[in-house]
């Protein structure tokens, strides 16, 4: 196949990204939640530096932890998740049957669950560090959830693209790399923003096997100030302002990939 | 409306009687972190157990109080108490200065300190002789402070005393800091962890366990000192003691 049909082929349907209605305006629900999260933090910190300016300074290598948590763990979900879609749809039964026993376990065992197995369980065999654990039990578990998106976005994308791929002489991989996956992205990427959005606030889980993350450094702040309340809306506040952050990075991404709506 | 209005009248009369039942003797619920033996813990019965369980009932008994216990995670139970969940607090809580700022407590009933345990090969018999390794203790606890004052020690927070013990035995922490009755249970009397670990040096600190109430609930406090006095007059206190193999 020329290079020229290649490109062809991959860029069907691009064009220019067209704003959403809900992205139109100065005061959009984002905007309003982002920086209003961010003021909220900035007047309490200004109006009683004991004890929030205090809190915003005992959380920031939690932070960081939780970022290395969610990025790591999402990284690998991704590759997971997208071997698992190909296994659920492949006629290969081996194949098929593994990334299906897979997705039944793991969507039927809570996460805490999960986490806890794979820290104290496989610590006895292997000795996997914590914050290795908890990026490694957080994809096992949002690797089965993304395999199922994976198979849906494919699934989704009409019979007609593969036949009129295949008559065109591309062997059965080329027509999933270059006709089927292009499109099927844009299908998953919403879901998959999704994923990513929940396996942040999720990965508050992986205190329980003490990762030193936002939540947890948190929780040490309040237990030895006594100051529950204060560092427990610090710290929503700080989670809300990363996951507002991320979904607009999924929102850009969505509205580059994405087809006339 | 006229329905809805008599429905009212007859929820009230109720509520009237049931407060009328509990007025004598006082009821309180008290809140305890059972994750930490000898002093409180669940047993095979799923019952709450333990040396302060044993001597609440007998403080609330010598007071005239009638007594529920409430297993409460040891993370946000002092905010429980502050939010008024219940009444009370008996949870080896070491009476400490920062603590006694925000809250009231008894007269203290038990004398107890912290110790270190790690592991039977490790040379060290202090906390700073761990430097660069990671000391395990759960959160918010006066160990946990302890740990955090030695400087070039790594501190690890859980949120219960017995998963810093699970981790010490699978190899990723090189000592665990608790109050000394709950040391002796895991690194002696445990029997997958009597072979493991030791306990090193004596305890290094001197505190004083006493009951929480909410700041200001001063009845209480004076109700429950009365209790407390009664039961070290009749040397109960020294009898739980022997029967939980305190010191």
């Amino acid at each position: 196949m020329s290079t020229e049909a290649k490109k062809q082929i991959i860029d069907v349907g691009d064009g220019a990204a067209i704003p959403r209605k809900s992205d139109r305006g100065l005061f959009t629900a984002w905007r309003i939640a982002f920086f209003g999260a961010i003021g909220t933090i900035a007047y309490l910190v200004w109006s009683k530096p004991d004890p929030y300016l205090n809190i915003i300074k005992f959380v920031p290598d939690g932070i960081a932890v939780t970022f290395q948590v969610t990025l790591g763990a999402i990284l690998l979900a991704i590759v997971i998740g997208l071997i698992t879609g190909l296994g659920r749809i492949s006629k290969n039964r081996f194949f098929n049957g593994v990334a299906s026993l897979y997705v039944e376990v793991i969507r039927g065992i809570p996460l805490l669950v999960q986490i806890f197995y794979i820290y104290y369980a496989l610590g006895t065999i292997v000795k996997v560090p914590a914050v290795l654990s908890a990026i490694i039990a957080m994809a096992v578990c949002y690797g089965a959830y993304m395999g199922e998106v994976v198979r849906a976005g494919i699934e989704s994308i009409a019979k007609g693209q593969r036949e009129a791929a295949l008559s065109l002489g591309m062997n059965g991989r080329q027509t999933m790399i270059h006709v089927i996956l292009p499109q099927a992205v844009k299908v998953i990427l919403p879901p998959v923003g999704n994923e990513f959005i929940a396996l942040l606030k999720d990965s508050s889980l992986v205190s329980i096997i003490a990762v030193a993350d936002l939540l947890r450094r948190g929780r040490e702040y309040a237990s030895e100030s006594f100051t529950y309340f204060e560092t427990y809306t610090v710290i929503a506040l700080i989670y809300l302002i990363i996951t507002l952050f991320f979904s607009k990075i999924i929102g850009v991404m969505e509205e580059r990939v994405s087809v006339n709506k | 409306m006229k329905a809805l209005r008599t429905l009212t009248a007859v929820l009230a009369l109720g509520l009237c009687f049931v407060s009328a039942a509990f007025a004598a003797p006082k009821a309180i619920t008290v809140a305890s972190d059972a994750t930490w033996p000898p002093m409180e813990f669940v047993d095979a019965n799923k019952k709450i157990v333990g040396f302060d369980i044993d001597f609440m009932t007998a403080v609330a008994k010598e007071a005239g109080l009638q007594v529920t216990f409430k297993n409460t995670a040891w993370d946000g139970i002092f905010a429980g108490v502050e939010a008024g969940q219940y009444d009370a607090i008996i949870s080896s809580v070491t009476i400490t200065p920062e603590r006694q700022a925000k809250y009231d407590f008894t007269n203290p009933y038990v004398q107890i300190g912290q110790i270190l345990v790690v592991p039977k090969a490790e040379k060290g018999s202090k906390i700073a002789d761990l430097k660069g390794k990671k000391v395990g203790a759960q959160i918010g606890t006066t160990g946990a402070m302890e740990v955090k004052k030695v400087a070039g020690v790594e501190l690890k927070t859980y949120d219960e005393v017995g998963l810093a013990f699970e981790d010490m035995a699978a190899g990723r922490i090189a000592g665990v800091v608790c109050d000394e009755p709950t040391a002796i249970t895991y690194a002696l009397q445990k029997k997958e962890y009597s072979s493991k670990f030791k306990i090193v040096g004596k305890s290094f600190t001197k505190e004083a366990y006493g009951i929480v109430v909410k700041k200001g609930n001063k009845d209480l406090v004076a109700q429950l000192n009365k209790g407390i006095a009664a039961v070290q007059k009749k040397k109960i206190d020294a009898q739980l003691k022997k029967k939980w193999q305190l010191k």
